[in-house]
């Protein structure tokens, strides 16, 4: 069964480079010419689980694992972790600091735009332990099509 | 399609000046360049038009694929569409000097686009206001009038043809009223007509989101600015000299009498303009990549409407103007001085237009991806594994050397069965180089 995975590292508060690491996976997904609503929205997770692990501190990467019939975008990070996971999927909940804001970052989105582009989410955090989002997005077979 | 690997619909190779230093190599935004035996420039498809190669390179071996003046044959009536970067390159000459000195060069019709762009511009606004209601296109809707960028957008962010401001571009509509108003004249007449259009980019004058089965029939055939500059610059001299009697242009669209042209030649004009709330103007080939990338990721979804432009400070800054951009500019903001910004049409008149669909093109953003969705072969997952597992082997530098902009597209290449491992020059001395750094 071919896979491929890649990983692309995230550097914390670099907000010079942050959003290439997506950039990146796009990339792949292009060559293989998935289908563009398809890449829209894993380019739309990927950059906002990016742009968390930048904003929030702590390093961490992106895993991305295409298979056959589905693709899993793993953002994991070393930051402080998430204290309240069901409040930060709360559409607006942001605890962005003050100079991601000024940036035009933290509006308290992010979360909730990947819940709404993945086909399955799943958050494991707690505080001091870092964050790790994993995303599932399910892949029409070659017969089927776009 | 074009089979010649030397040239693209848009820009043609020519060996015997080439000088091998291989700045066209990077410098192409869809990797669609590769260099053989040093001075063998190859184009391999996934041309879009936007200039670049051409405009580095110094030996001159790359150039439009544009026709020459002396193409101009004397047996058919020759129309002028005249893109208004015309106009700046002519610093103390008035517009309608400009048009007469074409038609001294033969050209029997000089249409000047200031009223198409007008209706343009309330058109694409009209459609903005009514999507705030209907939602119809998803934010922010990305100005069609730059080829270029359109084809960028078609070839490597095909989530975002849907964003693609759907009304007709200034040059397709005027392209169409020659068609409907000018040529049926002369054909009555047994008279054949060539449409030529004067432009400063290499892109043609047909876009894919023109309409293609009316533009085929009757194809304007693309002159570069700077290809009749000399003639013209002459021409324009005698014509300033003297207090001439020109012959009245027959047709309203033959004269330009507000700066509103002028103006759109620049970054930003096309914007200017318009009744929108919240516009960006992003002129320059990475900044446009850039800004695309962005918005496929989702930003600027609080923008209406973005006016890209693959050359820097507008189409002032094109491939094949005759003076330099920022003189052009110059020209451009005295223009404005002078004649000021002015209405022509009645805005009733554009709204029973679009009313009736004149603006609509035939292509639809599903359309667009069909046609040029199928140019180059997807890679499977087996053939991405391989292309990964090469990327171990190879250097990583990036450097250019096998005739391939970077590794990636280097691997991309092999798997495809296009280049040898052989061709890495890394691989031929046996191996990585000293030190490696990773591929992304």
């Amino acid at each position: 069964m071919a896979s491929l995975q890649k990983s692309f590292p995230i550097v914390a508060r670099d907000f010079v480079h942050a959003g290439e690491a997506s950039i990146h996976v796009q990339s792949i997904l292009k060559a293989m010419r998935m289908d563009p609503a398809l890449i829209r929205r894993i380019a739309i997770c990927c950059y906002e689980g990016e742009m968390n692990a930048v904003i929030h501190g702590g390093n961490g990467q992106i895993l991305l694992a295409i298979e056959a019939d589905q693709l899993n975008l793993a953002i994991n990070d070393d930051g402080p972790g998430i204290e309240d996971i069901e409040r930060a999927m709360q559409p607006g909940y942001s605890t962005a600091s003050e100079e991601a804001r000024e940036m035009g970052f933290g509006a308290g989105m992010g979360l909730t735009n990947m819940k709404n582009n993945a086909d399955a989410i799943h958050i494991d955090s707690a505080p001091g332990q870092g964050t790790r989002v994993t995303m599932r997005f399910a892949l029409p077979s070659p017969a089927e099509g776009p | 399609m074009n089979t010649d690997p030397h040239a693209t619909d848009y820009v043609r190779f020519h060996p015997e000046r080439c000088t091998g230093c291989a700045d066209c190599l990077k410098v192409c935004p869809t990797r669609a360049i590769r260099i053989r035996h040093h001075t063998s420039v190859r184009f391999v498809d996934l041309c879009i038009g936007c200039g670049a190669c051409i405009r580095v390179c110094a030996a001159g071996a790359i150039t439009a694929a544009a026709a020459k003046p002396e193409t101009l044959v004397q047996d058919h009536v020759a129309i002028a569409l005249v893109s208004p970067v015309l106009y700046a390159q002519f610093p103390n000459a008035m517009p309608r000097d400009v048009l007469l000195g074409l038609r001294q060069m033969g050209f029997h019709h000089t249409i000047d686009m200031s009223i198409f762009l007008e209706m343009f511009q309330f058109a694409a606004a009209e459609f903005i206001r009514r999507n705030r209601e209907s939602q119809s296109a998803p934010w922010p809707l990305i100005s069609p009038v730059c080829p270029a960028v359109v084809r960028l957008i078609a070839f490597q962010f095909p989530s975002l043809l849907p964003n693609v401001l759907p009304v007709l571009r200034p040059v397709a509509l005027m392209a169409r009223e020659v068609r409907e108003r000018l040529i049926p004249q002369y054909e009555a007449r047994g008279r054949r007509v060539i449409k030529y259009y004067i432009n400063p980019c290499p892109t043609m004058a047909v876009s894919p989101t023109d309409g293609m089965a009316a533009a085929r029939k009757h194809p304007a055939i693309p002159i570069g600015i700077n290809e009749i500059y000399p003639e013209l610059k002459h021409r324009i001299e005698g014509i300033l000299k003297e207090v001439s009697a020109f012959a009245e242009p027959q047709l309203e669209f033959e004269t330009c009498a507000t700066g509103n042209a002028a103006l759109v030649a620049m970054s930003g004009g096309e914007i200017a303009s318009m009744k929108i709330e919240k516009s960006m103007a992003v002129p320059g080939l990475k900044e446009t990549i850039e800004y695309l990338q962005k918005i496929e990721m989702g930003l600027f979804q609080d923008v209406e409407y973005f006016e890209f432009r693959t050359c820097r400070e507008g189409c002032l800054g094109g491939v094949l103007t005759a003076v330099d951009k920022y003189m052009a500019k110059s020209n451009v903001q005295r223009m404005l001085h002078i004649y000021g910004l002015g209405r022509r049409v009645p805005r009733n008149t554009i709204l029973r237009l679009y009313e009736k669909g004149r603006f609509q093109p035939e292509q639809s953003a599903a359309g667009l991806t069909r046609l040029f969705g199928d140019r180059k072969p997807a890679l499977t997952l087996e053939q991405m594994e391989r292309i990964e597992a090469l990327l171990e082997q190879v250097a990583g530098w990036n450097c250019g050397a096998c005739g391939a902009p970077d590794c990636r597209t280097f691997a991309e290449d092999v798997v495809r069965g296009q280049a040898q491992m052989d061709d890495c020059h890394w691989q031929e001395r046996g191996g990585a180089p000293p030190t490696r750094r990773p591929v992304k």
